[in-house]
């Protein structure tokens, strides 16, 4: 069965690689194995492997006669044999070895020993032959990365013999009953049968006992230096103290001289002494260090007055009772620690009784009261606040209410005002929109529509004068009252021309309607924009510079809701197919075709000629409630619902500039002025609060932001306060719509310049 | 008092000076510090021995006197060495209300000048007049849109009961017309005639006012134009009608509505264009009618010559938004009424570079209106507060007087003051209220 596993092992080798050694298997006994090796290398090394095969020499040699030769040689052998098989294989060996005969030569004549031939079977000599590499004591671990396992005494290179796969493995396991009792030697590169001994050592290391069988851990003991009759009586050694333990050394001192000698000449420099100037004394108390304050001088002993004179007037003198008075109090609580005394004579002052006891305390107090120089933070707070011009070097700004106008019906949710600055326009929820002076705050006229006003807008234009009014689905444009002649007729053909211009192209869901000419009159819209069915209220109308077109937002409905609507072509587009999040609000950059969408938490520019976007801001507020651009176009702020007014400076970054938190409701409105620079905000605070916002042309400075004024006059209610804020036109005035209460609405136009009043 | 030690005990050399009739002789008088302006006043009566009691107030360096001299010193500064100057003046009685008008709208604009008749002008079109009796003597409505000022051109051509009346509208025109009043007094025999439009402007009119003797008029508007013309009625247009159709009809239509006839339209006799921003009211200097004043949103008072239609001087405040101009009696002064809630002396013959700062009257709420008194120092204004102020040119520091024209506090849009009556207008109608010395 082995050497069919040989044969079969062999073939495998050589299917895996041609070069290297068939080596048998693991399992093999040794005398198989040697055959089989030298089998094989003859095949690999014909000439080579004369030496090594000893069997065909035996016969030779027996030829040539050297019997004691051989015969010393195989006892040599023999004995090696019984050295390394030990004492378990004597019995064997006696069969193993051959008896010689001695037997009369036919050639010499002479008696010769003859042993018996030798078979290379089973039990040749060559079976006992276990070190089959040959390769020398030498670890093995050297040749561990290397494809063979050392040289043998030709300076060959002995391979290393193959290892069987996994699965060899495991058939061995399983066919082989002693394979768990074997373990890899790496000098014969073979598994090896452990000896009964070494599974003693192992049995015990596990067990946790002395690995040597042979010891024996309770020995008696065997008293060899002490005990009875081993007493010391004398001293280990008597010999006398050597004169090297008081001698200074005279190796030493040679070594010394060396580096003396060496340092005289210059050939070693020491390292440069740490201190130059010898160690000079200093007075402690003169020197002060330099780092800390200079320490405070001591408090001086008050001088003597005169209750400490010998002989002090009489007033001085304690009476009885002071006397009696001054002794009952403690040392702690009296006034003075001495009574004053009265000699008629110099000569006659007792000698001081509590000097020692003073000197003492003196000391004590010198030694033990703390004198350090407190520091005192003596921080200025308005140091701490930023350096910021007073309100009243920024003036003008608004700083009181003025007029009030009322919306009876419902809140004040917009507000307007003309491009001169004369009028105002409000719109109600009650779908009521009235035209005031701004001076006066006489309504001069009203319109009525049938759904509330989300938003009105005054045009821009100043050659023309009418506004556009939001209302539910719809987009009125609407002309105010006693407008000049040239106007008037102006803004008639720009809204209603004799002929209309051409349709676009592209259809557009917004139908513009005008009336006919003869129904028109000043009470109704003289144009309508229909926005597209279920679309919802828009909430914001806004224009374009140059007044020709004006853009849409609508919340609320199914649609999206921005649309952007160009008067003299009565034309209307949806710039955006499909807007990420809901549209808060848009604008028109003031000077560039950008266009500024705020979603609920981005605020995103697009190019509207190159048709891309450009930037997304990110205000970090939760939800955009407001946004205004300012006039010069390089600057942003929004607000929101969480309290944050951010300030963007477009050409700085996509993060605010500034975040201002000065609100306590959500902010509701924001509004840039257009030429004073100024800003306010409006919140459900019910306040309003102004800001001076100066920008420089300058692109190193930055942007000077002052809070100015808090103005209140609105009531809160329903949770919310002012809804919407507008500058006046060329004055530092501004109109705020207010939502307080459920019948009523205030506009607070606060306006003003230098004065005392708060806006109450 | 008891707080002011001494107060008791000190008397003040004090040296009395006065313009008004009754002179004390000039010499130094100690009074004491507890005197107030009670004490004061009956000394002041009591030395010249009047008949009847007049009361009097006492302005110690341009402050009216409310507490007693000795604390007024102690407040100021001023020792007992030191001589006082105490100018008297007779005291305002506390203004009584003598008779309400309601209307149904704002009342714009009022007038005092007739004797016996007030005239209102009112945001509903309306020009009427009342008489003393509360009756309403005409009413005729002048312009479709509200009229913003009205004011009385002084004739001496027509018979006793005719008066011309101009007014400025929202409407971009003013306009005269003619009013005969029934003769007797509450009779509805009253007769109003239109008989000439003014056109120039291109913007809503803020105001209207006529030269001494009714011969020229200004209109101021928010286009920033002053407009001067004559009073004479043209016998034809002097402007052509307006060639656009929509509105020509609209117009047409509202004339027809009002069942009148076509008026004359007139023109301009000059402009006086300087202002850059709206002019809220222009008026001609006391005496002749060569000079004029106006002021506007642009923070300017300017002076103009207007027979040469130029700007002569101009006074230039900082922020200022001016709303009212009123001209006192003392001649190159004149008051102005501003945004920034305060109302302003100024003399127009100062450069504004002059380092001598104008006095300013501060109101708590804004002025709206101005009114000056014929004969004294002394000048009303109306705020939006709904309170008449008077005051006294020499005191800046507090008013002689206030009075809540409505009890809501409703906005005071116009005041006259004419022969101790003072004519109010704004939300809550028109009121008369007696105030001055003409009320005694």
């Amino acid at each position: 069965m082995a050497v069919k596993e040989v044969t079969k092992n062999g073939k495998k080798r050589k299917q895996s690689s041609e070069d290297e050694v068939p080596v048998p298997p693991p399992a093999i006994m040794n005398g198989e194995l040697e055959m089989l090796s030298d089998e094989e290398d003859g095949e690999d090394a014909l000439s080579d492997d004369g030496g090594v095969d000893g069997f065909p020499e035996i016969d030779t040699r027996s030829d040539s006669g050297d019997d004691e030769f051989e015969g010393l040689d195989e006892e040599e052998d023999s004995e090696e044999e019984e050295d390394e098989q030990g004492d378990s294989s004597d019995a064997d060996s006696l069969h193993v070895f051959p008896k010689a005969k001695t037997i009369i030569s036919h050639i010499t004549g002479q008696p010769k020993r003859v042993y018996p031939e030798i078979e290379p079977d089973y039990d040749s000599d060559s079976s006992t032959e276990d070190d089959p590499n040959r390769v020398g004591n030498v670890p093995m671990h050297w040749y561990d990365d290397l494809p063979h396992v050392g040289y043998d005494i030709d300076g060959k290179k002995v391979l290393r013999p193959a290892r069987g796969d996994e699965l060899d493995k495991f058939l061995s396991t399983v066919e082989d009953p002693s394979a768990w009792t074997s373990a890899f030697d790496k000098n014969t590169q073979t598994d090896k049968p452990l000896t009964t001994e070494e599974l003693d050592i192992i049995r015990r290391l596990y067990a946790g006992e002395v690995p040597d069988a042979e010891y024996d851990p309770y020995e008696p003991t065997i008293e060899w230096f002490t005990g009875k009759g081993k007493e010391e009586v004398m001293p280990l050694s008597s010999a006398p103290e050597p004169k090297r333990r008081w001698v200074p050394s005279k190796w030493e001192k040679q070594k010394v001289m060396k580096i003396v000698r060496a340092i005289r000449q210059g050939r070693i420099i020491g390292s440069k002494p740490k201190t130059t100037s010898k160690f000079s004394f200093y007075s402690i108390w003169s020197e002060m260090s330099s780092s800390h304050p200079p320490p405070l001088p001591a408090p001086k002993p008050s001088l003597p007055t005169n209750s400490e004179s010998y002989n002090p007037p009489e007033e001085y003198l304690p009476s009885e009772e002071e006397r009696k008075e001054w002794e009952a109090q403690d040392p702690e609580d009296r006034e003075r620690d001495y009574l004053p005394q009265k000699h008629s004579a110099l000569r006659l002052v007792p000698a001081y009784d509590r000097f020692i006891k003073e000197r003492f305390s003196r000391q004590l107090d010198l030694y033990l009261a703390p004198r350090i120089q407190r520091v005192k933070l003596n921080l200025d707070p308005s140091t701490l606040i930023p350096k910021l011009p007073s309100p009243s070097s920024l003036k003008p700004f608004p700083n009181y209410k003025s007029l009030k106008f009322t919306h009876t019906k419902g809140r004040a949710r917009c507000v307007s005002v003309s491009p001169d600055g004369a009028w105002v326009v409000s719109g109600d929820e009650s779908g009521k929109v009235s035209l005031w002076e701004v001076n006066v705050g006489r309504e001069v006229k009203s319109w009525n529509f049938d759904s509330k006003i989300g938003a009105l807008d005054w045009c821009p234009r100043l050659d023309v004068s009418y506004f556009v009014v939001a209302v539910e689905e719809k987009v009125h444009f609407v002309i105010p009252p006693n407008v000049p002649g040239p106007v008037l007729a102006l803004t008639q053909s720009l809204l209603a021309p004799a002929t209309l211009p051409p349709a676009p192209p592209t259809p557009s869901p917004v139908k513009w309607v005008t009336p006919p000419t003869s129904s028109w009159s000043i009470d109704t819209p003289i144009l309508t924009a229909n926005l597209p069915a279920s679309s919802g209220l828009p909430t914001q109308v806004t224009w374009h510079r140059r007044g020709d077109y004006l853009a849409t937002v609508s919340t609320g409905g199914t649609q999206g809701g921005v649309w952007i609507h160009q008067v003299t072509r009565r034309h209307s587009q949806a710039p955006f197919k499909k807007v990420k999040g809901a549209v808060q609000l848009v604008l028109f950059h003031p000077l560039k075709p950008h266009f500024f969408v705020a979603t609920q938490q981005y605020v995103r520019i697009y190019n509207l000629s190159e048709q891309k976007l450009l930037k997304t801001l990110i205000p970090g507020i939760k939800w955009i409630s407001s946004m205004d651009v300012h006039p010069s176009g390089d600057h942003l702020i929004v607000g929101g619902y969480d309290r944050k007014l951010c300030w963007f400076d477009l050409e700085l970054s996509d993060k605010p500039y500034k975040i201002m938190r000065y609100h306590t409701r959500a902010i509701r409105s924001l509004h840039f002025h257009p030429s004073y620079p100024l800003f306010a905000s409006s919140s459900d605070d019910g306040a309003i609060q102004i800001f001076h916002s100066r920008v420089y042309n300058d692109l190193m400075t930055d942007p000077l932001i002052v809070p100015l004024k808090i103005l209140r006059g609105h009531e809160i209610r329903d949770g919310l306060g002012v809804l919407q804020v507008k500058w006046c036109n060329r004055q530092p005035w501004l109109v705020s719509g207010g939502a307080d209460g459920t019948i009523a609405s205030t506009f607070a136009r606060s306006m003003g310049l230098l004065d005392v009043l708060a806006a109450t | 008092m008891a707080s002011i030690p001494g107060a008791a005990t000190i008397s003040l050399p004090v040296v009395f000076t006065t313009q008004t009739a009754y002179p004390l002789p000039s010499q130094k008088f100690m009074i004491p510090g507890t005197w107030k302006r009670y004490q004061l006043s009956q000394l002041v009566n009591k030395a010249l021995a009047l008949p009847k009691i007049v009361p009097f107030d006492f302005l110690v360096k341009g402050e009216i006197l409310r507490t007693s001299l000795g604390e007024w010193g102690a407040e100021h500064g001023v020792g007992e060495e030191e001589t006082l100057d105490i100018e008297y003046i007779e005291s305002v009685m506390p203004p009584e209300k003598v008779s309400d008008f309601p209307h149904e709208d704002w009342v714009s604009s009022v007038s005092c000048q007739l004797q016996g008749q007030f005239l209102t002008a009112s945001y509903d079109g309306h020009i009427r007049t009342f008489d003393y009796s509360k009756a309403t003597t005409s009413s005729t409505q002048a312009h479709s849109a509200p009229i913003t000022s009205i004011c009385l051109v002084p004739s001496t051509a027509l018979d006793a009961n005719t008066y011309t009346i101009a007014s400025a509208s929202h409407d971009l025109t003013a306009q005269l017309t003619q009013v005969t009043l029934g003769a007797a007094a509450g009779s509805s025999s009253a007769k109003a005639t239109r008989i000439a439009t003014l056109h120039l402007h291109t913007a809503p009119l803020a105001s209207i006012a006529s030269n001494s003797t009714g011969s020229n008029l200004l209109t101021a508007s928010w286009d920033g134009l002053i407009g001067h013309w004559d009073t004479s009625v043209p016998s034809s247009d002097e402007v052509p009608e307006n060639a656009s159709n929509e509105r020509d009809r609209k117009k047409r239509r509202k004339v027809d509505e009002a069942g009148r006839k076509k008026v004359p339209r007139k023109a301009p006799v000059g402009v006086l264009k300087s202002h850059v921003g709206r002019v809220s009211k222009a008026v001609f200097a006391n005496g002749e009618g060569r000079i004029a004043y106006s002021c506007g949103f642009d923070s300017t008072v300017r002076v103009w010559d207007t027979e040469n239609g130029v700007c002569t001087h101009t006074i230039t405040a900082s922020e200022k938004p001016f709303l009212d101009l009123a001209l006192p009696q003392e001649p190159h002064t004149l008051l102005a009424a501003s945004t920034d809630r305060t109302m302003t002396l100024y003399d127009v013959r100062v450069s504004t570079t002059s380092a001598s700062a104008p006095v300013s009257f501060l109101h708590p709420a804004l002025p709206s209106c101005l009114a000056t008194s014929s004969n004294t120092q002394q000048v009303v204004s109306g705020a939006y507060d709904g309170v008449v102020r008077v005051w006294d040119l020499r005191s800046a520091k507090g008013a002689l007087a206030t009075f809540r024209a409505w009890e809501g506090g409703e906005k005071v849009l116009s005041v006259d003051w004419e022969r101790g009556l003072v004519g109010v207008g704004g939300e809550g109608g028109f009121a008369v209220w007696k105030v001055g010395e003409g009320a005694r």
